[in-house]
C-alpha cells in the first residue's frame, strides 16, 4: 500500500508561553492509499486540529506533514490553497454550501479554482451529482433542499474533481438518523470505488463504520486499530 | 475565470437588490450630475458657436483702451483700417447721440446713429423705401437721413416719406436733413417707439454728417468701431485686425487695442464658464467620493456577512487573489451599474434642460466612455480595502463563523 498521508512528530501549540495549549502533542500517523479511516475523539481532544492539519488548512508548529510525498508543512497560503484544491475533498458537518449558488454551481466551485473549462466543469459536476443521486436537483439552491440532500451536494462537490483524499468532518452531525445512514452509505460506496476516506467524529457509531479507527485524546493518538466489526 | 467572478458578483448584487441600489445611489447621483454639467456646458458652447456660424454676417468690435492711449480714430484712419483688413464688408463707428426730430407738427425725442454704408452691404439693415447711406454720403457729409418705419409713421402718419425733410436738433442748433430712405423696424425701433409718453425715434445718418451736426472733430470721431464681416471669415479677420489697427494708429506694442467678437465666448465669458463648470464639477466629484465611500462601507459589511462563504471558497482551493478579484469585481460592477444608470439619468436630465433652455443637445461618446471608466475605477479603488480584508481571512476562522 502506497503512503498517502505521513505525519511525523507533529505538534500544534496555540498561545505559546505560559498559557500554551498543546492541541497536538508529537503525533505521528501514516495513512495509505485506499484506506477508510475514522479519527475519533472527544471535543477538545485535538481531532479538529488534526483535521485542519490533514486538510492543509493549518500548518504544524513542529514536525512534518508529507502529502503524496510532498512536504506541505511549511507552505504559503496560496500553495496550501492549491494543495487543498488538488488533493482534498472536504465534507463538513455544516455542509458549507454557498447559499446563493445552485447545487450545480456549488459543485463546480473547486473546478473553477482549478481552472477547468466551463464545458468540462459542467460535465464533471453533473456526473458527481448523479453519483450521489441528485441528478434532478441541480438547479436547486441549498435552502430548497433537506439536510441530507445538502450533504449529498457537499459530497458531490468533494468528489467532483476526484481528489485523492476525502476528508469528512462530522459528516452526519447535523442530520437525522435516516439521512445519516444514507450519507454513511454513500461515503462507504465512495471508499469501495477506491477513494481514500478519512472521517473525523466524536460518535463511536459513525467511527465503527470505518475500517481503521484512530482514537485521539489530549492531543495524542491513544489507539490505532483495524476495526474488527467492519463489514 | 473572470466571467465567473462577474457572474458571482451579479448574483450577489441581485440577492441584495435594495441594498445594492441604495449603495449605487451615491454613484448614480454623482455620475448623473457630472454628466449633466458637462453635456449642458457642451451644448451651450455649441449653441453659441452654432449661432455664429448660422448667421451670415457678424460683427467684431474694436476699441482703444482709454487707460493706455488718448488717441481716437479719425475718418481717414477708419478708411485706412477698412482698406487694410481684407475679407470684410467694411467698418462703421456706430456712434449714437440723443437729439430731437422736428416736424412742422411736433418735436420728437430721437436717437441718431452715425454709421457708414457698410450695414446695407452686410445685410444687417433692410430698406423698405428709398435707399440707405452710400459711400458718397459719408465722404461728402451729405445732410441725409434714413429713418425707421416706426419713426416715419410717428412723424408723418405714413411710411413712404422719402424726399421729405426733417429738422434735427442737436442741442447746439438745428440742421435740415433730407430723408433718403425708410428701413425696416428692428426690435429696438419697435421697443423705443412704443413708449407711451415719450416715444424715441431712430434715425441713421452718415457718421461724418453726425460729426458736423454735433460739432465733433472729424479727426477724433470715436474710440471704437465695428467691423462687419461674414462669420466664416471671422478667425482670419480676428487674427489680423489688431496689427492693422496698431499700425494705422501707431500703437505698436502698447497693448491698447481691444478686439472682441460680438457673439460667442470672449475671454471673460469663457473663464466665467470655466469657473462655474469647475465648481459644479468639484461638487459632483465630492458626491462621487461620498458614493465611493458608501461602496466601501457596504462591501465591508458584505465581507463580514460572507466570511463563511469566503472560508468555504478558500477551503475549496481559492487563492488569495481569487477572493480579492471576486470582491473587487463586485465593487466595480456595482459602481459600473451605478455609472450606467447615472448616465441614463444624466443624459435625460441634460436633454430636458437643453430643450427647455434651447441649447443644442450633443452627447460626446468619448465623454460617456470616460464616465463609465471613472465610475468603474471608483469601485475598484474603494473596493480594495474590503477585498483585501476578505482575501486575508484565515480559512479556519472563517469556517468557524456562523
Amino acid at each position: 500500500m502506497k503512503k498517502l498521508v505521513e505525519i511525523k512528530d507533529v505538534s500544534k501549540i496555540y498561545n505559546p508561553g505560559e498559557n500554551e495549549v498543546r492541541a497536538l502533542n508529537h503525533v505521528s500517523l501514516i495513512i495509505g492509499e485506499g484506506e477508510f479511516v475514522a479519527i475519533i475523539g472527544q471535543s477538545g481532544s485535538g481531532k479538529s486540529t488534526l483535521m485542519n492539519m490533514l486538510g492543509c488548512l493549518d500548518t504544524p508548529t513542529s514536525g512534518k506533514y508529507y502529502l503524496h510525498g510532498q512536504d506541505v508543512s511549511h507552505m504559503t497560503d496560496d500553495e496550501q490553497s492549491d494543495v487543498r484544491n488538488r488533493e482534498i475533498g472536504f465534507i463538513f458537518q455544516g455542509f458549507n454550501l454557498i447559499p446563493s449558488l445552485t447545487a450545480l454551481e456549488n459543485v463546480e466551485l473547486p473546478l473553477i479554482y482549478r481552472g477547468v473549462g466551463k464545458k468540462e466543469r459542467e460535465k464533471l459536476a453533473k456526473a458527481a451529482l448523479d453519483n450521489v443521486g441528485l441528478k434532478n436537483r441541480m438547479t436547486h439552491r441549498p435552502n430548497e433542499m433537506s439536510g441530507g440532500q445538502q450533504q449529498r451536494v457537499a459530497i458531490a462537490r468533494a468528489i467532483a474533481q476526484a481528489p485523492p483524499i476525502l476528508l469528512a468532518d462530522e459528516p452526519t452531525g447535523n442530520l437525522d438518523s435516516g439521512s445519516s445512514k444514507e450519507i454513511i452509505n454513500i461515503i462507504k460506496r465512495l471508499y469501495q470505488e477506491g477513494r481514500t476516506v478519512i472521517i473525523i467524529t466524536h460518535d463511536p457509531g459513525i467511527a465503527k463504520q470505518a475500517k481503521r479507527i484512530i482514537t485521539i485524546s489530549d492531543g495524542k493518538i491513544v489507539s490505532d486499530e483495524i476495526n474488527p466489526d467492519y463489514e | 475565470m473572470y466571467l465567473e467572478y462577474i457572474k458571482s458578483a451579479l448574483s450577489s448584487i441581485r440577492n441584495n437588490k435594495g441594498r445594492s441600489f441604495l449603495t449605487m445611489l451615491g454613484i448614480i447621483i454623482g455620475i448623473s450630475s457630472v454628466l449633466t454639467v458637462l453635456i449642458i456646458g457642451d451644448g451651450m458652447k455649441e449653441t453659441v458657436n452654432g449661432e455664429m456660424d448660422s448667421i451670415g454676417a457678424t460683427t467684431v468690435s474694436v476699441s482703444l483702451d482709454a487707460t493706455k492711449t488718448e488717441k481716437t480714430f479719425s475718418k481717414q484712419q477708419f478708411d485706412e483700417i477698412e482698406a487694410g483688413i481684407s475679407g470684410i464688408y467694411g467698418i462703421s463707428p456706430g456712434i449714437q447721440y440723443w437729439g430731437y426730430f422736428i416736424t412742422p407738427r411736433k418735436t420728437f425725442d430721437a436717437m441718431i446713429s452715425g454709421e457708414s454704408q457698410v450695414q446695407e452691404l452686410a445685410g444687417t439693415v433692410t430698406m423698405v423705401h428709398g435707399r440707405y447711406i452710400t459711400k458718397t454720403d459719408v465722404d461728402d457729409s451729405k445732410k441725409v437721413i434714413v429713418v425707421s418705419q416706426a419713426a416715419a409713421k410717428a412723424m408723418f402718419g405714413y411710411e413712404e416719406v422719402v424726399g421729405r425733410t426733417i429738422e434735427i436738433d442737436s442741442y447746439n442748433g438745428t440742421n435740415e436733413l433730407l430723408i433718403i430712405g425708410v428701413r425696416k423696424d428692428n426690435a429696438m425701433d419697435t421697443a423705443y417707439a412704443s413708449y407711451l409718453d415719450e416715444p424715441t425715434l431712430m434715425g441713421t445718418i452718415p457718421y461724418t454728417t453726425l460729426c458736423d451736426v454735433y460739432q465733433i472733430d472729424p479727426n477724433s470721431v470715436s474710440s471704437s468701431f465695428s467691423i462687419y464681416l461674414d462669420s466664416e471669415n471671422k478667425d482670419q479677420v480676428l487674427a489680423k485686425t489688431r496689427s492693422v489697427v496698431e499700425n494705422v494708429m501707431g500703437l505698436r506694442g502698447e497693448n491698447a487695442v481691444k478686439v472682441s467678437s460680438g457673439y460667442g465666448f470672449d475671454a471673460t465669458t469663457d473663464s466665467i464658464m470655466t469657473i462655474i463648470t469647475s465648481v459644479i464639477a468639484i461638487i459632483a466629484a465630492i458626491s462621487l467620493l461620498v458614493g465611493g465611500i458608501g461602496v466601501m462601507n457596504i462591501m465591508t459589511v458584505s465581507v463580514t456577512e460572507r466570511t463563511r462563504e469566503i472560508g468555504i471558497r478558500k477551503s475549496l482551493g481559492a487563492r488569495t487573489n481569487s477572493i480579492l478579484t471576486q470582491f473587487l469585481a463586485e465593487a466595480a460592477i456595482l459602481t459600473f451599474l451605478g455609472g450606467v444608470i447615472g448616465i441614463l439619468f444624466g443624459v435625460s436630465i441634460s436633454y430636458l434642460i437643453c430643450k427647455v433652455v434651447g441649447f443644442s443637445f450633443i452627447v460626446n461618446p468619448m465623454l460617456v466612455l470616460a464616465v463609465v471608466m471613472v465610475s468603474t475605477a471608483i469601485g475598484l479603488f474603494f473596493g480594495i480595502y474590503p477585498a483585501k480584508r476578505a482575501a486575508r481571512l484565515d480559512p479556519i476562522e472563517a469556517l468557524r463563523t456562523e
